[in-house]
């Protein structure tokens, strides 16, 4: 995205970089039928980056073992998330996920879920800490609506519970 | 494809592309891959009937007549996946 102004002295606005991108998606996935006209400005940042506490929002399918599998199987979709402690050990974790190669996270989470690596730069002070817990879901998702309206929703309220300052969300 | 195409194909009675919807599902965007699957599912499920063992019909039954037929369907998908896995010939990239 980029910032540009309307000329009438008011905030800048966030333009998307991709205008074209949801024409690209319909014409590669014939039916998917996605429109989406409006978008969310990006949040300016209120504090430096070394003070912010940073959830980390994930499509891996990474999940504390023993929780309920995220439905792999069903043909329309998992629509529900999983909340992974922050201090979790890799080996507290496992991979409900069909549509990514999973050998090289089952042998290192870290390549898709770099829970480590985000201690590390907490720990060197890069950001200001992490949230209690990180979030997860499936990108195997065959209604956007309901993502939206329900996943994505539900997602934005439990990290504005956590009092999360940043987000790094990524997709697997 | 989203949910509104396929429930628009299913209204319209248009088979053509429900099956093909599933046939990509299984075949993780191969149609193919996801036709051969198919056929893969039901062999294994043939297999283990071919000695005629004793099975569980009061399960089967009692299932099939207590569960509505949402959960049956989805126990279905389910059967699909547990069948071509224990045919040992996994095409797909991660876990169930």
């Amino acid at each position: 995205m980029t910032e540009t102004s309307d000329g009438g002295g008011g905030p800048p606005r966030v333009a998307q970089l991709r205008p074209g991108l949801w024409d690209t998606v319909n014409e590669r996935y014939p039916g998917s039928m996605i429109d989406k006209a409006d978008f969310v400005p990006l949040a300016p940042l209120r504090k430096p980056l070394s003070e912010c506490r940073l959830v980390f929002i994930s499509t891996s399918g990474v999940q504390p073992k023993g929780s309920m599998p995220f439905d792999t199987v069903h043909p329309v979709g998992d629509y529900s998330f999983r909340r992974v402690p922050s201090a979790s050990r890799p080996d507290e974790l496992e991979i409900h996920q069909l549509k990514y190669p999973t050998a090289s996270a089952n042998r290192d989470l870290n390549v898709i879920f770099p829970l480590d690596r985000l201690r590390e730069l907490a720990d060197e002070g890069v950001i200001g800490g992490l949230a209690e817990n990180f979030y997860t879901f499936i990108g195997y998702n065959m209604d956007p609506e309901r993502l939206e309206r329900t996943l994505a929703e539900d997602i934005a309220a439990a990290v504005s519970e956590e009092g999360a300052d940043i987000a790094l969300a990524a997709p697997a | 494809m989203s949910l509104q195409y396929l429930k628009d194909a299913a209204a319209a009675g248009d088979p053509e592309k429900l099956i093909r919807y599933v046939r990509l599902h299984f075949g993780d965007g191969n149609e193919e891959a996801g036709r051969r699957e198919i056929d893969k599912a039901w062999i294994e499920a043939l297999k283990p009937l071919l000695d005629v063992p004793p099975t569980d019909r009061e399960f089967i039954l009692e299932t099939i007549r207590t569960r509505d037929p949402a959960t049956l369907a989805h126990l279905f998908f389910h059967l699909h996946f547990y069948l071509v896995q224990r045919s040992g010939e996994w095409i797909h990239d991660g876990n169930l």
